[in-house]
This record gives C-alpha cells, structure tokens and sequence, in this order.
C-alpha cells in the first residue's frame, strides 16, 4: 500500500507537475480568473493523482489538460452556467465562408489591420478573447497561448480535428472583428 | 492537394489551409503548394498576414502563466508529496546529503544559485556536438525559412527568428529543439562550406549586446548576444572569426 502510494507519488511529478503552468493557463481562461483557475488546477491534480494509474504512457500534456477541461467545465457549470454557451459546430464550412467573405478582398500584406493587431493593447484583446464562445476559446488559447498541435488539441476537447480546425478559424476571424469594431 | 497521415485531414477550403500553413500543419511539400496558392491570392495573403499578426499579438501580450510557489505547495499537500511520514527514497536521501554539503559551505551554496553562463554554453556545446553524432543534425530539414518558423510554432510556444543567409555564404539547413538549462529552445542549424553551426535562442537576456566569443571547448567556438528577452547562443567549429562573422550579419538582419 505505502509502496503503491510512493510509486503514485513519483508517476505524478514526472507525468502532472511539468504540466501546471499548461494547466493553469487553460483553467485561468475557462474560467476567466487567476483565483478560480488555481482552485481547478488544485483539483483537477487531485483527479490526476487518484487515476495515474490509467494514464497510457503518452501524450502527458493532452491527458493533464483534458482532466483540467473537464474539471473547469464541472467548475462553471456549477458555479457560472451563464458563461456556458453551446455553439453549433454543423455548418462550420458555410458560416466561415460567410464570416470571411469579401473581408480581405481589398488588403495586401502588411495593411493596416495587421498594424492595428501589431499595437492592440492587452485589456482590449484580453477582453475580446474573453468574449468567444468556450469552445473557440479553448481552441485559440490551447493552439496559439500553448502551441498544441491541431491533433492534441482535438484529444483534449473530444472533438474532431476538422471541428478545432473551423473552430479555431472562426476564434481568429471573431477576434479581429472584434479589435477592429473597438477601434471605431 | 493531398495531405499525409500525420497532418491534418484534407480540407479543400483554403480558408482553412491558410491557418494549418500558418500553425505548420501541413507537410512540407502540401506547405510549399498552399504558399503557392496564397501567393497567387491576394485576399488570401492579407488573411495569412491578419491571422500571424494576430497570432503574434496573442502570444507576445499573454505568455503562460506561472505556477506560484502556493499552488505548488497546496497541490504538494493535496496529494501527499511532501508527506514527512513517506520513507524516503535513496533518491531523496541523496539529494539531502548534497543539500548539506551545500549548506555547509556558503561558497557551494552560491554555486548552485547564482546564474550559470558556463552551463548554458556547455550544454549548447553537448546538444550541438549530439546534433552532429546523429545522422543528420536537424530534426527538420529545409532551407526556406518560411517552413522552418512553422515548424517551431507547432513544437514550443515561443519561435525564433529565422533569417536567410544563403547570399552572405551561410545557407539555413533547418532546425532541431534542444533542452538547455531545462528549458526546450529553438535551434536553428546553417552551413558553412563543410562546418555546421548550431544557433539556439536561450531565455533570459544574459549576454552581451553584441556578437563576442565567449568560450572555445574541445574545439568548438560558442558566441553569443543578447536578442530582445532571450540571448542567442551560436556554437560551431568553424573559426571564431568567421563565427562572429555569421552572428553580426544575422544580427543585423531584421
């Protein structure tokens, strides 16, 4: 039992505590504050430590992060069901289209969107950022805050990788939509 | 357009391709086409620009968090790590006894804190020297350094600078991660007639402002200069003035 307990102990300092800086970041924008994220990182190591036992060997970082997922969406239903939107994932190809149609069609490269996300101050898009559905949110911070790759992520959030794909897409066009609407 | 298995999966509308090139999904040869096509678009290439503008907007003002030493401790007692009844382990036994020889002198006790140049540039030195015991010295290979950037931004959250030296007699190889001081860094690998040189960008603005030699170990030259908040590291056999040579041009080059 001692000797179980030891063995535990050491399989969650190599496989969860590298990942606690991964694993507050993601808490810290589901829920939305710094207070909140440090007691899901709390629990969600507690959840870790009780089930070392079934984690496969691979991926450390997706198997920590999808157990914070979890652990963070538990939180805010509990605590926030407001904050909790479903967002409809069905005609992703038609509604990217309609998002981006035309809105290019006059820039060329450096333009002076790209200037205005070059200089966007950081409680505007701070703001913005907490302003996407869950679901887009969790895409763009997992893939551009902690640069996960495309299947990871799709691991963590149970999701196809064409799913994180569009979803990440349109976290990105909302975004810009929403630095640019703050500017006028 | 066809993409491989370790990629994502096809996706015919290129307002999706323009994110996976840009979060370097794509395989090389898939990668080098949908530049092709974005090139050739100019309401793609404005996309491209908006979505890395964006992407680096995002990262530069939100780095990851950092784990404080309360949470650390709070989760250490959630689940019985630093339990005082758990048997030490001969591990645990060995670190105590070499804490107490470092707390029974003050001069070995400042060795283990205060900041360690030497090891950075000897590890740079032992990644650099594996890099060329292996069978190739990158991890990923190519010479366009819009590949090379990608590359990197799937792997580690931060991605250097990657310049082209190929006119000035320096051409980019590619790249490979190496672990210096705990940390993964990006190493960009160029070439130098039959030299090799290992260029990585280590956190923390240690070093000198500009471009100076600070060690030779075993026959290989390690310069180095501070970069914005990292220190570069540029280690190579070839001769330390043709070293400083490299390190000035790709410090000029922006």
């Amino acid at each position: 039992m001692d000797v179980q307990n030891e063995d535990d102990r050491r399989s969650f300092e190599r496989v969860v505590v590298p990942h606690l800086a991964d694993a507050l970041t993601l808490a810290r924008w589901l829920t939305g504050n710094r207070a909140d994220a440090e007691d899901v990182v709390q629990e969600s190591s507690l959840r870790a430590f009780r089930s070392i036992g079934q984690f496969s060997g691979t991926h450390a970082r997706s198997w920590v992060l999808t157990i914070v997922r979890n652990t963070a969406y538990s939180w805010m239903r509990k605590n926030r069901s407001a904050t909790l939107v479903p967002v409809e994932d069905l005609d992703d190809e038609q509604r990217i289209q309609a998002e981006s149609a035309g809105e290019y069609a006059s820039l060329s490269p450096k333009n002076p969107e790209t200037e205005l996300l070059e200089r966007v101050d950081e409680s505007r898009l701070e703001g913005a950022i907490a302003g996407l559905p869950t679901e887009f949110r969790e895409a763009l911070v997992l893939r551009d805050m902690q640069g996960l790759g495309y299947r990871e992520i799709a691991e963590v959030v149970g999701a196809p990788v064409g799913t994180v794909m569009s979803r990440l897409a349109r976290a990105r066009q909302r975004l810009i939509k929403a630095v640019k609407a703050d500017q006028t | 357009m066809t993409t491989s298995a370790n990629t994502a999966p096809p996706a015919q509308d290129p307002a999706l391709l323009v994110h996976a090139y840009l979060d370097g999904e794509l395989d090389t040869p898939t990668a080098l086409a949908v530049k092709q096509t974005i090139d050739a678009n100019p309401a793609l290439a404005a996309q491209l620009a908006s979505f890395t503008a964006l992407q680096n907007a995002v990262r530069a003002r939100f780095p990851r968090e950092r784990v404080p030493a309360h949470l650390r401790t709070r989760i250490n007692s959630a689940v019985g790590l630093n339990r005082r009844w758990a048997r030490p382990t001969w591990g645990a036994l060995a670190a105590s006894v070499l804490l107490a020889v470092g707390l029974s002198s003050g001069s070995t006790w400042l060795a283990f804190r205060a900041p360690q140049p030497d090891l950075v540039v000897e590890e740079a030195v032992d990644s650099h020297m594996r890099a060329l015991l292996a069978s190739k010295p990158t991890d990923f290979s190519s010479s366009e350094r819009h590949t090379v950037k990608p590359w990197f931004n799937t792997r580690i959250a931060q991605s250097p600078r990657v310049i082209d030296l190929t006119t000035n007699g320096f051409p980019l190889l590619g790249a490979r991660i190496d672990v210096i001081g705990a940390n993964p860094v990006p190493t960009l690998v160029y070439g130098r007639r039959l030299h090799v040189i290992s260029l990585s960008a280590v956190p923390g603005a240690t070093g000198p402002k500009d471009p100076t030699l600070r060690r030779s170990i075993n026959g290989f030259n390690a310069v180095s200069w501070r970069d914005g908040e990292t220190t570069n590291w540029a280690i190579s056999d070839l001769n330390a003035r043709e070293l400083e040579t490299f390190a000035r041009l790709f410090q000029a080059s922006n």
